[in-house]
């Protein structure tokens, strides 16, 4: 038995972007409102909602593994709710496209690995 | 955290210039609270060798520990053992602690955990452990005994475990297991593999293709296989993802 290949989110790059709780929530609740527009491509949703995942997910990563998150924390001066939620390029343009992002979480957004 | 416990961790300054644990202090410090070291199973005695210095010998049932003192001292030393009678008593107790698990104990209170099976942390398996104070420790079971012999200490040890308390907690489409003061006891939720079924059913996340994502002495994590591999894709600590129906299969190390 060995660790399992990473699958299908492991072919993709998933980038971290670092973002405080209320940002993540802000992220989340722009994402569920996009949503729930019809308009929105079937493809985009599915992107959409694998946002939705890493947000839950990103969480639990802290939860089972707090160490690596803690040494950027502490290196950096950050505060202890900022977490690295990772996406992929396809799930952050699905995002920048098609969610209504407060100012500020865009710019952060938008600046790759930040 | 080494042998003489949490107090001896050193910051980076004394682990670069850590003050010595001197020879002759640390035997008037064994000389003086050699009685408080030992226990209902466990003897402690201090051999006195003119010849070949001093040894430390711990011995509970079949299993005995024993350490020259010079090497002792140079090991409280590299673990940043404070130098003083208060610091060397509280690092002897938790040597002490460290000791080897003895069969009976093991028979008596093991309990079954997921353990790296290698130092490549590729592969688990199943280990028993006992609680001893805060601490939880390995049962190694002496070379060549009989799988026989193994199995009834084994198979109680699984029984503890599915009594063991653990804290469950929902992430979205994750289930985490954890436990507040031992994360080592994290693991025991997989003894019972269709119970954590259980709980993923009742907590209203899919039950198709399910696969829990293992690192010991962390919590556990459980979820569909997409989503395990993006939470252990992800991180850069060691862990181990297997379909649920798997954990059963795990060998015993």
């Amino acid at each position: 038995m060995s660790a399992m290949p990473t699958g299908e989110a492991g072919v993709q790059v998933l980038v971290p972007h670092w973002l405080a709780s209320p940002e993540r929530v802000q992220l989340a609740t722009a994402v569920r409102a996009a949503l729930g527009n019809p308009a929105v491509h079937p493809v985009a949703a599915l992107h959409l909602e694998d946002v939705l995942t890493e947000l839950h997910v990103a969480a639990a990563r802290d939860a089972v593994w707090p160490a690596s998150a803690a040494r950027v924390r502490l290196a950096t001066g950050w505060d202890a709710d900022v977490l690295p939620v990772r996406l992929s390029v396809a799930e952050l343009t699905a995002v920048l496209a098609l969610c209504a992002l407060p100012h500020g979480l865009r710019d952060r957004l938008c600046v790759a690995g930040a | 955290m080494s042998a003489f416990g949490p107090g001896s961790s050193a910051g980076l300054l004394q682990r670069l210039r850590p003050s010595r644990i001197d020879l002759a202090d640390l035997l008037d410090v064994v000389s003086a609270v050699l009685p408080g070291l030992a226990g209902p199973q466990v003897r402690v005695e201090l051999v006195r060798r003119p010849s070949a210095g001093s040894a430390l010998l711990v011995e509970e049932d079949e299993r005995t520990l024993r350490v020259d003192l010079a090497d002792l001292a140079d090991d409280m030393t590299r673990a940043g053992v404070a130098p003083t009678p208060d610091g060397m008593t509280a690092a002897l107790h938790s040597w002490v602690a460290h000791r080897p698990v003895a069969d009976a104990s093991a028979a008596a209170a093991g309990i079954a955990v997921l353990d790296w099976a290698d130092a490549a942390r590729a592969a688990v398996g199943w280990r028993v452990v006992v609680r001893r104070g805060d601490l939880t420790l390995p049962w190694v079971p002496v070379p060549g005994t009989a799988p026989g012999q193994l199995a009834p200490t084994r198979s109680a040890a699984m029984g503890r475990s599915g009594e063991v308390e653990l804290a469950f907690h929902v992430e979205g489409p994750v289930a985490l297991w954890s436990h507040p003061s031992m994360p080592v006891l994290a693991t025991t939720v997989l003894v019972a593999p269709e119970r954590l079924l259980g709980r993923v059913t009742d907590a209203g996340l899919p039950v198709d293709d399910v696969h829990v994502v293992v690192t010991p002495h962390r919590p556990v994590a459980c979820a569909g296989r997409s989503v395990a591999a993006r939470l252990a894709g992800e991180s850069s600590e060691a862990s181990v993802t297997l379909p649920w129906e798997r954990v059963a299969d795990l060998p015993w190390l």
